[in-house]
């Protein structure tokens, strides 16, 4: 277990350093970052001045020491339009994304997986029928559009909860229904899929053969097995969740990194811009561990064979 | 034993869609009896086991017949009535032992499973009882191996897990649905001689179900072979394999190796392949490969009567024919 676990945290450190380099390329590919931090009508030598104090006129390779080293301490700059770190300034909007992030998770997962146990065993008949096609819908309705629907119905009409800001709990609700319904889908057609597999192999008959009953089966030997497919999705549904906090997070006026991430570009505050990538970058690779790990803990094979 | 006397099936009949797969199928099983249902892939053995304990897929369905057990017909029972019967009353085992266990749960765990679904025992006590039947089956080490998964054991170690979980609620009769096809030949010696000895011991009647005429002579007392849906002869093993009555009974043995033919001589094969389902219509269904068909085995399906005291054939013309 110790082995698998090393040689996965070893990939997921490549796989951030892959990230690092490919986002230190992008941003002196995209042009001089010089000339998105002076202001409007600068003259030529003010402007040769701040490279040279940004210190872009150096050798690319010097700067991507620098920059790598600037990371390995954690600083991620100083936004030019706040003038404080960019690392304080994502630190404070992250709790709000987290917060977020899971509940539309807690949402999808909590909704998805179940309905698509139902649509594999055939059970739960009208009721599964009806989640089904609930869930497609949650699907088909981009977040923007459903988010809407969402304030004007529970919000504007019949006033049930609150439409923006993130003062408390129920301030949570609406932005991730409009999150999670998203990758509500997902998660059910690939349990749907999954359990429907399982259901099909030689085991699950030798089970009922014993005595059990088909939520017996399903519960003890049918789950289980089906859960690496269904653990893969949720480690990618965790990184659309971050992606699709940048349409929610503006909608519903949630002062996370996604609304961040729309107020620094549109500020050309790059630094800010970067730190958020970065970020979620190291979100994406941590979650792909984080899955790797669990296989492990689901099916000891895995662990043993590499 | 519990004393419920024979299993008995009578005229079975299991459809998938509207074709009759297994059409009229009757025999019965005695306690400690081993009954060999023996035919070609296709002729409906396996769906006529499954059917013994309800486990048919989805696609197919019991027309007709009753499944008689200590006086009950199965198939008129509920999901709740069937739970009472799997791996108590009769219990299963399939052809490939690895595949038919669960690969994410220990040994142990799926044995004391199936005790635990017929008895209100603790896990510890389960688990014990596990452990004992692990050694009932050959099984060495039985301690490490209660604790290890499926992939850590070869497959013939698989089919003597199978055997325990189908055993360990001591039921009265065992379906054996190709039990040794997937494994090695020395393997699936000593899997039958485990089966015949705990048949012999317990007392458990056992179907064995084989297309394997070599597995037959090794440990049945009886033997149905089935053709096309239908059972064509009943006979006792010894009987059967003298003086075989059903032309495509001698025309099976006959397509069986010998060791003393010539070398490099090409092994007997019938003539023509098994009609499809509803394709024979009210003719005899062996009557297009048989070398003794006449115009009343094209007209009439022949019943299954009886030669003498223990055989039973459904032929017009039954013995004599050599391979």
């Amino acid at each position: 277990m110790w082995r698998y676990a090393a040689g996965r945290t070893l990939q997921a450190l490549v796989a951030i350093l892959g990230v690092l380099t490919i986002v230190f390329v992008v941003m002196r590919a995209a042009g001089d970052p010089t000339l998105l931090l002076v202001p409007q009508g600068a003259s030529a030598e003010a402007i040769d001045a701040l490279r040279h104090n940004l210190g872009f006129d150096r050798p690319w390779i010097v700067q991507y020491a620098e920059y790598l080293r600037d990371l390995a301490r954690l600083d991620l700059g100083v936004s030019v339009v706040q003038h404080i770190p960019a690392s304080d300034i994502v630190a404070s909007r992250l709790p709000y994304t987290l917060e977020l992030a899971s509940g539309a998770l807690l949402i999808a997962a909590g909704f998805g997986i179940p309905v698509g146990v139902l649509m594999a065993t055939g059970r739960g008949g009208w009721v599964a029928g009806l989640l089904g096609t609930l869930v497609l819908a949650g699907q088909s309705m981009p977040s923007f559009l459903s988010g809407i629907l969402l304030i004007a119905v529970f919000g504007v009409v019949l006033g049930w909860l609150p439409t923006s800001g993130a003062d408390d709990l129920q301030a949570l609700v609406l932005p991730s229904l409009a999150l999670g319904a998203l990758s509500m889908a997902s998660f059910a057609r690939m349990t749907r899929i999954a359990v429907l597999d399982e259901l099909g192999r030689d085991h699950v008959r030798a089970a009922r053969a014993r005595g059990l009953s088909m939520t017996q089966t399903v519960l003890r030997h049918v789950l289980r097995n089906a859960a690496i497919p269904v653990v893969t999705v949720a480690a990618l549904e965790i990184g659309n969740l971050l992606a699709g906090s940048v349409i929610v997070e503006t909608v519903f006026a949630w002062p996370g990194i996604g609304q961040l991430a729309i107020q620094s570009i549109e500020a050309r505050d790059f630094l800010v811009v970067q730190a958020v990538v970065l970020l979620v970058s190291a979100v994406h690779v941590a979650t792909s561990l984080a899955a790797d790990l669990a296989y492990a803990l689901i099916d000891r094979r895995i662990r043993l064979a590499r | 034993m519990s004393g419920t006397g024979a299993l008995v099936v009578e005229d079975l009949a299991i459809a998938i869609g509207q074709a009759a797969v297994v059409d009229g199928v009757s025999f019965a099983v005695a306690p400690g009896e081993v009954l060999a249902l023996v035919g070609e892939s296709g002729c409906g053995k396996s769906l006529t086991a499954l059917a013994l304990l309800g486990l048919l897929p989805a696609a197919a369905r019991a027309t007709r017949g009753r499944v008689m057990l200590a006086g009950c017909d199965l198939l008129a029972g509920d999901d709740r009535a069937w739970r009472a019967v799997r791996g108590r009353l009769v219990s299963i085992i399939f052809q490939e032992p690895t595949a038919s266990l669960d690969p994410l749960a220990t040994i142990g765990a799926q044995i004391a499973e199936a005790y635990r679904q017929h008895h209100k025992v603790s896990k510890a006590e389960a688990l014990r009882r596990a452990r004992d039947m692990l050694v009932q089956v050959g099984i060495a080490d039985p301690d490490r191996r209660l604790a290890q998964y499926p992939f850590e054991l070869s497959g013939g170690m698989c089919q003597r897990v199978m055997i325990a979980i189908a055993l360990i609620c001591r039921p009265d009769f065992l379906i054996a649905d190709e039990p040794t096809t997937a494994l090695d030949v020395t393997i699936q010696a000593q899997i039958l001689d485990l089966l015949r000895r705990l048949a012999a011991e317990r007392g458990t009647g056992i179907v064995l179900i084989t297309h394997d005429m070599g597995v037959v002579a090794d440990i049945a007392g009886r033997v149905a072979v089935m053709y096309a849906g239908r059972i064509v002869e009943v006979a006792p093993v010894d009987a059967l394999f003298a003086a075989p009555l059903h032309p495509y009974t001698a025309l099976l043995m006959g397509s069986v190796p010998k060791p003393d033919a010539v070398p490099k001589s090409h092994l007997a094969t019938i003539e023509g392949s098994v009609p499809a389902p509803g394709e024979a219509g009210d003719a005899c269904r062996f009557a297009p490969r048989c070398p003794k068909a006449s115009d009343i085995c094209r007209s009439q399906a022949p019943a299954l009567g009886t030669a003498d005291d223990s055989h039973l054939v459904a032929c017009w013309h039954p013995g004599g024919v050599m391979a």
